[in-house]
This record gives structure tokens, sequence and C-alpha cells, in this order.
């Protein structure tokens, strides 16, 4: 029961933080002719992605109660993909 | 009982055809993985002599030029894919489980799965030259000259489908391997202590589950390239993001061919030395080392693209660090030569060639890694001959392989001498091949036309590649006739030889092992306990001599210094118990499925049919028919009772307590990451290069808002929801609610789908000022990055939704209350995709 809580509780979170997500971007905050704004406002939203996805994985993918060697099997994968797009991207800079 | 006669499950013998379509046991599926790369072989090998006789003097006209184009890509695509690697995973398939202890590899119709893809994509791969002509564009398939207005055929697209069905069996052998090797191992096997064929394999499924996933992004644009007419590698940047791509799985790959060798040469220069591997703790930190720095080195394949100085800088470095390793492992096994005993057998000659070309192999490829010195070497012969002497001389090392492991699998001797005349012939002619490729190394490469002056050179490398070619006719010769006739061995024919392979009988028996295998005493034990034992007599334990290659255990500690000989001569040797139990498992455990050929026949005739669907026709009814037949297939899987028995004890650091079903689906979408990563990364990269904020004014339309992006994050993450739920119903023994919940993951599933489906079919058909003919997949680099990546995830979403079918009316029968492991591993798959989409969702939608 107390799992089923906590599992309606991220879901709840979850909701939230897409909406979230939603409003920066309607509140004039995307401003593609204001790089300042604009880059601010591409962290946030990004960020929240990556908090998104960290509740999905550690609690929905039970990662939390798996031993720690599937964390870093995951992130390995996750760090190889970001890996290949920082450096790509930046040899172009 | 032998390996042929072994049955007791409907297994058919081995002089039975039919064992060789059904069988999922892990030697049965070495020994064809061994036999197709050796065709493939052949096949390579044809195409580089045709090659030399067309080189033999400046622009001949042997072949024509668009021929000539054909034999270089398709013989370095043939090379590089279909035979060193599946021929170093014949050895691992047939070798890594009895390294370790294991009765077989963790899932038996998945590997039986891998070889039939790996083979029908080579099949794949043939079928290209009756299209109107294969692949022309060189074997890394640079852009723009692997697109379709520069290579229209149809043979052009089924290549690139083929390479596509040739990763997707590497994804599978890769988690196989992982999963058996993590999950799998002997009591008292630790990971350190893993015998080094074992050890490289291990770390080249690695790199493999990596570095494919990226090269499978760049073939599936490439592919929807040629079929759906997207826009990616002709974009701006376009063919720079083909490059990192290519070069990101690339140059992992180098290592992904090698390693094994590696691993094949220190187990022969430990045997044929008597002497364990010097600094085996260095050696094998330096190989995880190499594994590691090979996916930080991509870039020195670029220095002569428009790529930034200080990028090439550091990729310089990293390029010079990554020799250091090697120079260590070098060292190694000169030392080992030097501390031992060296006896001159066909194996350890291969071995120690092998060491002399790889030695050649890497200096002269230093000189590529320098910014400066590649501005001269880029393009040329130079290049030509430091990668044949690198990845042949990886195949050299495999050829040792083939000699030390042929009484094994076969239980008889090959005839020594014509091994030492192969040998002779075969470093004969590959210098002869190779060397005067550096001294013509002015040659421009894959053009067949060159400075008269160099015509000697080139004259003696052809006659080098015949001498080559020759000299594996004696090889065939050998193995074959030795095959039928050669001397009887026993378990093990080589002095001093030390892992668990040479102590079960040759060929080894259908489950591998008398009993239990074990460690913990420090040496390898079979434990024949009495509840396994089938009559009931075992006497508890027999023991063999075979050592860990990490040397003898003793209290848990590992023993030897590495000064010693390892092992003593002929004892790694005794097989049974002598009490003529039988593991328990091995009347339960089941060794034949059809499944896995019809299915990869069935992806053959689908992806033949999809090659050439534009045209439509027969194309199209091959693919209706592949289509059909593959959901008989997965449907056949699916519903055969096949029983894979998991060890009773096992070594499984560092996952313990992670099944394996479990471990196999968490690597795969480790693999799935980077994948994702391919794709999200091409995005990010073209809009990079076609400038950020730009990409925004010029290539969207106002049409594409927000709100069903939203919506869509919305279905997904209460699809989510839905899954934890039936997950809580099973553990609450409520099989209403398991389909109730698993019912409403399907329904928010194909909600996601309707409202994707409206929102394209909305952007299709939009007529404004700068998008009058719709916002079309091909309509711009937007559209087309927009369409592609969201439509991969729409199909890992539609994959989702075929398997809730199939659990759904599964769980109306109740099948998940008592064991709710299905559910949570379909969970981790769909979870997965809801994931991938909280990033596509800002970056498509939002920003």
């Amino acid at each position: 029961m107390a799992r089923l809580k906590l599992y309606s509780a991220i879901f709840v979170v979850l909701m939230a933080l897409s909406t979230t997500q939603a409003v920066v971007e309607r509140t004039g905050l995307v401003d593609f002719d204001a790089p300042e704004t604009y880059w601010t406002a591409f962290g946030v939203v990004l960020v929240l992605s990556f908090v998104k996805a960290t509740f999905v994985a550690t609690y929905y993918m039970h990662l939390r109660w798996e031993p720690r060697s599937v964390t870093y099997l995951f992130l390995g994968g996750l760090f190889v993909a970001l890996a290949l797009t920082t450096a790509a991207a930046y040899s172009i800079l | 009982m032998s390996h042929g006669e072994a049955g007791g499950h409907e297994f058919p013998p081995m002089r039975s055809i039919k064992r060789w379509f059904v069988t999922t046991n892990h030697k049965d599926i070495g020994i064809l993985y061994t036999i197709t790369a050796l065709f493939f072989l052949v096949l390579g090998g044809v195409l580089a002599m045709l090659m030399r006789v067309q080189l033999w003097s400046p622009g001949a006209s042997v072949l024509s030029a668009g021929a000539y184009n054909q034999a270089v890509s398709a013989h370095g695509l043939l090379m590089v894919f279909w035979f060193i690697s599946p021929f170093a995973f014949g050895f691992a398939n047939y070798l890594v489980p009895l390294q370790i202890g294991a009765d077989d590899l963790a899932f038996p119709r998945l590997n039986a799965m891998s070889y039939w893809a790996y083979l029908f994509s080579g099949l794949l791969f043939v079928a290209s030259f009756f299209q109107g002509g294969t692949f022309d564009g060189g074997w890394t398939m640079y852009a723009p000259l692997n697109l379709p207005t520069y290579m229209p055929n149809i043979g052009g697209t089924t290549v690139v489908l083929a390479l596509i069905m040739f990763i997707a069996a590497v994804t599978m052998g890769s988690v196989n391997f992982l999963t058996t090797m993590y999950r799998m191992r002997a009591e008292g096997l630790r990971m350190r202590d893993l015998p080094m064929f074992s050890m490289s394999i291990l770390l080249t499924v690695w790199m493999m589950l990596f570095a494919f996933a990226a090269l499978l992004a760049a073939l599936m644009i490439l592919a929807a390239e040629h079929l759906f007419g997207v826009t990616y590698f002709s974009a701006e940047g376009g063919t720079l993001l083909w490059t990192h791509l290519f070069w990101f799985f690339g140059h992992p790959e180098v290592y992904i061919v090698f390693f094994p060798a590696l691993g094949i040469m220190a187990e022969c220069f430990q045997t044929f030395t008597g002497q364990r591997i010097v600094g085996r703790k260095w050696f094998v930190l330096a190989m995880v080392l190499v594994a590691l720095q090979s996916f930080v080195v991509w870039m020195h394949h670029m220095f002569l693209t428009g790529i930034n100085l200080e990028i090439k800088t550091l990729f310089m470095v990293t390029t010079i660090g990554i020799s250091l390793p090697f120079d260590l492992m070098v060292f190694s096994l000169i030392y080992t030569m030097i501390k031992g005993r060296i006896r001159f057998t066909t194996p350890f000659l291969f071995s120690l060639g092998a060491l002399v070309l790889f030695i050649i192999g890497g200096i002269t490829g230093v000189f590529l890694g320098a910014v400066v010195l590649d501005y001269e070497f880029r393009g040329t012969y130079w290049v030509v001959a430091h990668f044949h002497y690198v990845m042949v001389g990886g195949a050299t090392g495999l050829f040792a392989g083939i000699y030390y492991w042929f009484p094994k699998m076969t239980g008889r001797m090959y005839d020594e001498y014509l091994g030492k005349v192969h040998f002779a012939l075969y470093f004969v002619g590959f210098n002869l091949l190779y060397f005067p490729l550096f001294v013509a190394w002015e040659t421009p490469r894959r053009v067949f036309d060159y400075a008269p002056g160099l015509t000697s050179w080139h004259q003696v490398a052809s006659v080098g590649g015949f001498v080559l070619g020759a000299s594996f006719l004696v090889m065939f010769y050998n193995l074959f006739v030795s095959m039928a006739t050669g001397e009887e061995v026993g378990d093990n024919p080589w002095e001093y030889s030390t892992t668990a392979e040479w102590a079960v009988s040759s060929p080894p028996p259908l489950e591998n092992f008398p009993g239990e295998p074990s460690y913990a005493g420090g040496t390898l034990s079979f434990r024949d306990e009495p509840e396994l034992t089938a009559d009931g007599s075992g006497d508890g334990e027999s023991a063999g001599a075979a050592s860990t290659d990490g040397g003898v255990q003793t209290d848990g500690a590992t023993a030897g210094g590495g000064t010693g000989l390892v092992g003593e001569p002929g004892t790694a040797t005794p097989t049974a118990a002598g009490t003529g139990a039988v593991h328990a498992d091995e009347e339960h455990a089941d060794h034949a499925s059809f499944w896995p050929f019809v299915v990869c026949f069935a992806g053959f005739l689908a992806f033949l049919g999809v090659s050439g669907i534009q045209s439509g026709g027969a194309y199209l009814g091959l693919t209706a028919v592949g289509g059909v037949l593959s959901a008989v297939g997965f449907v056949g899987l699916a519903n055969e009772s096949f029983h894979v028995p998991e060890p009773t004890v096992a070594e499984q650091w560092p996952f313990g307590g992670v099944e394996n079903m479990k471990l196999g689906m968490w690597t795969f979408l480790a693999s799935d990451v980077v994948l994702f990563g391919g794709f999200i990364g091409s995005y990010l990269f073209l809009r990079v290069a076609n400038g950020w904020i730009d990409w925004h004014h010029e290539f969207i339309p106002e049409a594409h808002v927000t709100f069903p992006g939203l919506v869509n994050t919305y279905l997904l993450l209460a699809s989510s929801f839905a899954v934890v739920l039936s997950l809580v119903a099973a553990h609450r023994d409520s099989s209403r609610g398991v389909v109730g919940a698993l019912s409403l993951t399907w329904l928010l599933g194909v909600g996601f789908l309707i409202n994707k489906g409206l929102e394209w079919q909305h952007l299709f058909h939009i007529s404004t000022e700068a998008f009058p003919n719709g916002w079309n997949v091909g309509t711009n680099v937007a559209s087309s990055t927009f369409y592609l990546t969201t439509g991969l995830h729409g199909a890992h979403v539609i994959v989702g939704l075929i398997m809730l079918v199939y659990m759904i009316p599964r769980a109306w029968k109740g099948a998940y209350l008592d064991d709710d492991s299905s559910i949570e591993y379909f969970g981790l798959y769909w979870h997965f995709v809801d994931i991938v989409w909280l990033f596509l969702f800002p970056l498509f939608y939002i920003l």
C-alpha cells in the first residue's frame, strides 16, 4: 500500500512537471529572438526532463531497489550517447 | 556421452541435417558461425583477388570502373562485418560457456536467432549483387556517395538493410554473452580470474553493445533516406554527421575485431610457453583501458574534415594515448616468451605472427594519429596497408584459434606439418601483399589507376595476394581431411593448457560438464550432489586440474605470482565423475527450436522485399510474405515451451539478485539508449550545423505547436503509471486488476498513436506561404528529423502494444499472479519508451 501511494505521488509530480514545461513555453520564455531568455528557458525545460526521467527510472523501473551495478549499466549507455552528441556538436562550433 | 549422440530431448544427432536447423546448443552454434564466417572469407577473398588482378597494371580494364568500386566496397564490408568478428564469435560461442563453467548461454534460442540473423543478413548482401549491382560507396559508406542520388541501384539499399539485420544479430549476441558471463560463472570464478579469451570476449561485447548501436542509428537514417526520402546526410552538415556516427562505431570496431584475437594469442602464449602471461593483472587492466579509450578517439579519422583545430588536437592526444596500453600488452607477450619455454606449434606460430604483424600495424598507425602526417597520408595506400596489418593481423590470431581448438571441437588432431606449411605461405603471402603498399603509399585509395613508377610494387602485392589465398587451400585441406582421419586426441592434447574446456572430453558432452563446476576449492571440480544425481550414487565430487586463468586459488586468494609454470603437464584433463551421474537439469533442458530459423528467414524475405518496395510488384509481395511469416514465427517462439535451467550455484557479481531475463532487458535498454542517442544526437548536430535559432525560423511551420506533444506526454506518463498499477494488482492476486491495468496501458498507448497520427496528418497537409505543399518527411531537415525520430519512438510504442496483445489474454487466465516478473520486464521496456519521450517532447515541441 505504501508503494502505491509513492507511485501515485510520483505520477502527480510527473504530470505537474510536464505541465510546467508547457507553461514555460506558453508564457513566452522560449523566445527565439531573445537569446538570454531562450537559453535560460532551455536549461529549465531540459533539467525538468532529466528530473522526470530520473523519477521514472528510479521508482517505476525500480532502480532504487536494484543493485547499483544496474544503474551504472544504464548510465553507461547514457554517457556514451552524451559523449557522442557533445563532442560531435562541439567539433563544428 | 558424445556431443553428437547426446539426446533425450528429441534432439537430432549431429549427422542429421535437421539438427543444424533446430539446434540452440552453444557448441553447435559456434560451429555454424565458424563455417559461415569461412564462407564469407572465401567470398571476400575472391573479390580481393579480382582487385589485385585489376591492379596488376595502372588503369587496367579487367573490371569495369563500376564493378571495381563494387568489388572494393563489398570486399571491405564482407571481411569486416561478415568474416572477422563472426569468426571470432564462432570460438566465443563454443568456448566461453565451457571456460566459465556454464551449460550453455543464458538465452539459447536468442543465440540461435543471432546466428540465423547473421547468416541471412549475409545472404541478403549476396542477393544485392543481383539487384542491379551492390553497394559501391566504399566500406566506410561516406555521404553523399551513400545516398540514392549517387547509388540508385536497389542493391545499394539492400546492403544497408543487410547491415541493419547484421546489427540485430550482434545486439542479440551482446546481450546474451553479457548476461551469461555476469550471471552463470562457476562457483569461485571471479570476474578478474576469467580466462584470457573469455576476458577478451567480455570486453568485446561491451564495445559491441554500444558501438554498433551508433552504427545502427546511422544505418536506419540512411535506409530512411533511400526508402522515404528523408533529408539528413544531404543536408547542411550531413556528410560530417555520417562520419561522426560511422567512426564512433568504426574505431571501437578495430578493437572489436582485434580483442578476441588478442585473447587467443594470450591463451596460446600461455599454453605453448608453459608460462602464465607476465603481468596478467596489468595486461587485463590495459585491455579495459583500451576498451574505454576506444570511444574517445574516433575523430582521428576526420582530421581532413572541417572539424575545429581544438578537437583535432584533443583527439590526436587521445589517439597517441591509446597506443600506451597496447605497448604494455605487447611487452607482456614478449616477456612471456622470454620467461617460458616455447614450442613452435602451428597455433603458436600464428599467434607470434599476429603479434609481429600487429606491431607493424600499430606503429604505422601512429603516423595517422598525428594531424600533420595524416594530412599527407589520408586517402592513400598507407592507410590501406596500415589497417590490413591491424585487421588481418587480428585475423591471424583467429587462425591460431582454429588450430588451437580444432582438437577440442572435433576430437582429432590436425596435421602439424601442413599447419606449418599454411603458416609459412600465409606469413610470406601476407607480407608480400601488404608491405609493398607502404612503399607504394602514394597510390590513391579505392582507385585502380596509379603512377606507372609504382607498377612493380603493385605486381609484388598481387603475387602476394595469390600466395596468401593459396595458403587457405592448405588450411581447408588440412582441416577437412583431419576431421575424418586425424589422430584421435584425448581431452587435452596440449601440455600446460589450464582452462576448463580442456577438462572435458573432445568434443565436449552436450551439456558440457559431468556435474556442477566449481572453483571454490582452488581448482576446477565437478560437484555431483546426491540430490542432483539421477541414480543417487554420486560420490559428491570429482576433480580436474584446470585452474582459473588468474592462477590457482587458495583459500579464496589468487596464488601464483606469474613466475612459474602454470598447471602440471597433462593433468588438466580428467572429466567424468565416473559414477554415471547426470546433471539433474539435463533431463529438462531443451536444445531444439525451429522458430529462430523461421523468424530470421522471414526477416530475410521482408528486408529483401523492403529494399525494392518503391518499385512494387514482387517486392511488395515479398514484404507481405516476410511480414506474415515473421508474425507466425514470433507467435511460435512465444508459445513454445522451452526450458533453460539456471545453475543452482553460480558467481554473479556484480549482478547478484538480478535474474537473467531482467539483466538481459536492462542490457538491451542500455544499447537502445545509444540508438536513440544517435537519433537525438543527429538532430542536435544538424540543428547546430544549420544554426540553432535559424532552424526554428526557417524550417518549422507555425502549425507545429506544443499541445499535441503535451497531450502525448500525459498519455504516456499515465500508461506508465498503469503498468505500475498492474504490478501492484499482481502482488494483490487480483487477476481483474492486472487485466484492467494492462488494458488501460494498451488503450493509452493506442491513444498516443492516434494523437500522433492526427498531428502528422495535420502537418502533412498544411498550406502556408513557407510550406505550400505541406510539411512532409522530405520537406526539409527539420521535418526529417522530427518525423524520423518520433517515428522510431512510435515504432517502439507499437512493439510494446504488440507485447500487450500477447500478455492481456494470458493475464485473463491468471498467468501473472504467481510470477509477475513478465509484467516487470515489460514495464522496464515501456517505462524506457516513456523516458525517451520525456526528452523528445521538449526537444521537438518546445525548444
